[in-house]
């Protein structure tokens, strides 16, 4: 009997890693019932994500809150005099604050290139457990947005759109180990290849091995065929620093990412670019420093009331 | 295993799921946070028979596979846990002990999240999936692992509640 039970989940087991195998083989092939297994999953969860994405709102502010203690010590000072209910209401302000400065930043940037864009709030995070860096965003193929487009905020290149669902799409993030995309030094119009890297630095390889770059230049999104999955001149990141190892075929460097991945809120999905490239017109002003102005008074001493004058 | 167990099973499966996409992933946790799913499944792998084991391991790995955050290939996490579930149950089943003691427990199921997610890692490679550098792949892993480790002993008494109530059998942590 003991050893029928053993033959028994021998058998289990091989049957279902053969199925297991099998589902693998078959979604490798792009068997379109697979694909339309995840996005069914994806349509059921979808209702339940925006619910929760309103409901984890205030805990998620709270989290980010904690992380960023020191860089806003005198903001948290200011919410500590107020009661529970205002702090609570202040984090809602300061949260739709946030995602309207984003929208703004996202349709001035979308607006100076003259693309045609729909926005979308971020509603999930993907995990992490796949090595993957992916968003969720509430806008799907009913708000028209294809696989393939690419994705951008204020600052410059979120990602692009990976799968697009009936209500959501994926988008898979820059600093995805996948990602690559052609970019180009502004400037001196230099041309290379960006990788995500999974953390918050991409690394940049030039294509030619006579180009030099230094730290600080921009790198800007060189474009598709029919600009997708990219559209030409979006800010993308600066070269940190450069890697001049004898010997290596061409120059790679460290570029740190205009967009803050740990902080989208609300991106813009480009739908329609205009034919004109707009070269480096996209990228942001260098901060010019303000003069202060100085006062200077000078004191005249009165003439003293001399006693003939006073009558 | 009756009707009712299994029915209850993935009612089970299912909610914590649920709570796994909409609620956990959008808290935003430092390092990428941890899988509630990930540590419910093998847990529950870890109570059972090596058999059920693989079996909770087929059902957890497809439905993970079905989240619209995986973007490997559908059946690969299936895969990965069915070898990591039926082996979870087997070192449970072998060593008495390990049930018997929460902090054996919560070690077994680190190891089994940091297995199973370096077992993935292979079969993507395998596939021809592009990974990321070393550096983020160890300390993607390793912070997995401290959260997996933070979470166990909070997970743990709820769940094995959960199983004898399912199972009908005393308490086994």
């Amino acid at each position: 009997m003991a050893r029928g039970g053993e033959n028994r989940g021998r058998l289990l087991l091989i049957i279902l890693v053969i199925t297991s195998l099998f589902l693998i083989t078959l979604d490798l092939r792009g068997v379109s019932v697979i694909s339309g297994l995840r996005s069914g999953t994806q349509t059921a969860l979808s209702p339940v994500q925006s619910f929760g994405s309103i409901v984890l709102s205030p805990v998620r502010n709270f989290f980010v809150d904690v992380i960023n203690l020191g860089r806003t010590r005198s903001e948290m000072e200011e919410l500590r005099e107020t009661n529970g209910r205002l702090q609570s209401q202040l984090r809602e302000k300061i949260n739709i604050d946030s995602q309207l400065e984003q929208l703004q930043g996202s349709l001035d940037l979308a607006g100076k290139a003259g693309f045609k864009v729909v926005s979308a709030r971020v509603i999930s995070q993907g995990a992490t457990t796949s090595f993957t860096q992916t968003i969720t965003i509430d806008a799907g193929s009913r708000n028209g947005i294809k696989p393939n487009m690419t994705v951008i905020n204020a600052f410059g290149l979120v990602g692009v759109v990976k799968t697009v669902f009936p209500n959501t799409a994926l988008i898979s993030l820059a600093i995805d180990p996948s990602f690559r995309v052609g970019v180009r030094v502004a400037g001196s119009q230099q041309i290379g290849i960006l990788s995500g890297q999974g953390s918050r630095k991409g690394v940049l390889q030039l294509l030619d091995n006579q180009s030099t770059i230094s730290v600080g230049d921009i790198l800007v999104a060189r474009g598709s065929v029919e600009n997708q999955p990219f559209v030409p001149g979006v800010p993308i990141g600066e070269v940190t620093s450069v890697d001049n190892a004898a010997g290596a075929v061409t120059q790679t460097a460290d570029v740190s990412f205009f967009v803050n991945f740990s902080a989208i809120g609300i991106v813009s999905v480009v739908m329609k670019a205009p034919d004109v490239d707009p070269r480096d017109a996209l990228i942001p002003k260098a901060p010019v420093p303000t003069p202060i102005p100085t006062v200077t008074v000078y004191v005249t001493p009165s003439r003293s009331p001399s006693p003939s004058s006073g009558g | 295993m009756s009707t009712r167990k299994i029915g209850l099973t993935a009612l089970l499966f299912l909610i914590v799921y649920v709570v796994q996409e909409a609620f956990i992933t959008q808290l935003g946790i430092t390092g990428g946070g941890f899988s509630l799913f990930l540590i419910f499944a093998l847990l529950w792998a870890a109570l059972s028979s090596p058999d059920i084991g693989a079996l909770t391991g087929f059902v957890a790995g497809l439905l993970i596979d079905l989240s619209q955050s995986t973007s490997g290939a559908l059946g690969q996490w299936t895969f990965v846990l069915i070898l990591v579930g039926f082996g979870v149950s087997y070192l449970g089943l072998g060593y008495e002990n390990v049930r018997m003691n929460p902090f054996t427990i919560t070690f077994l199921i680190t190891m089994a999240v940091v297995a199973a997610r370096v077992l993935y890692l292979l079969l993507s490679l395998l596939l021809g999936e592009s990974m990321g550098s070393i550096t983020s792949i160890v300390i993607s892993i390793l912070i997995g692992a401290l959260w997996t480790a933070a979470a166990t002993p909070l997970v743990m008494p709820v769940i094995a509640r959960a199983y004898d109530f399912i199972d009908d059998t005393r308490s086994r942590i």
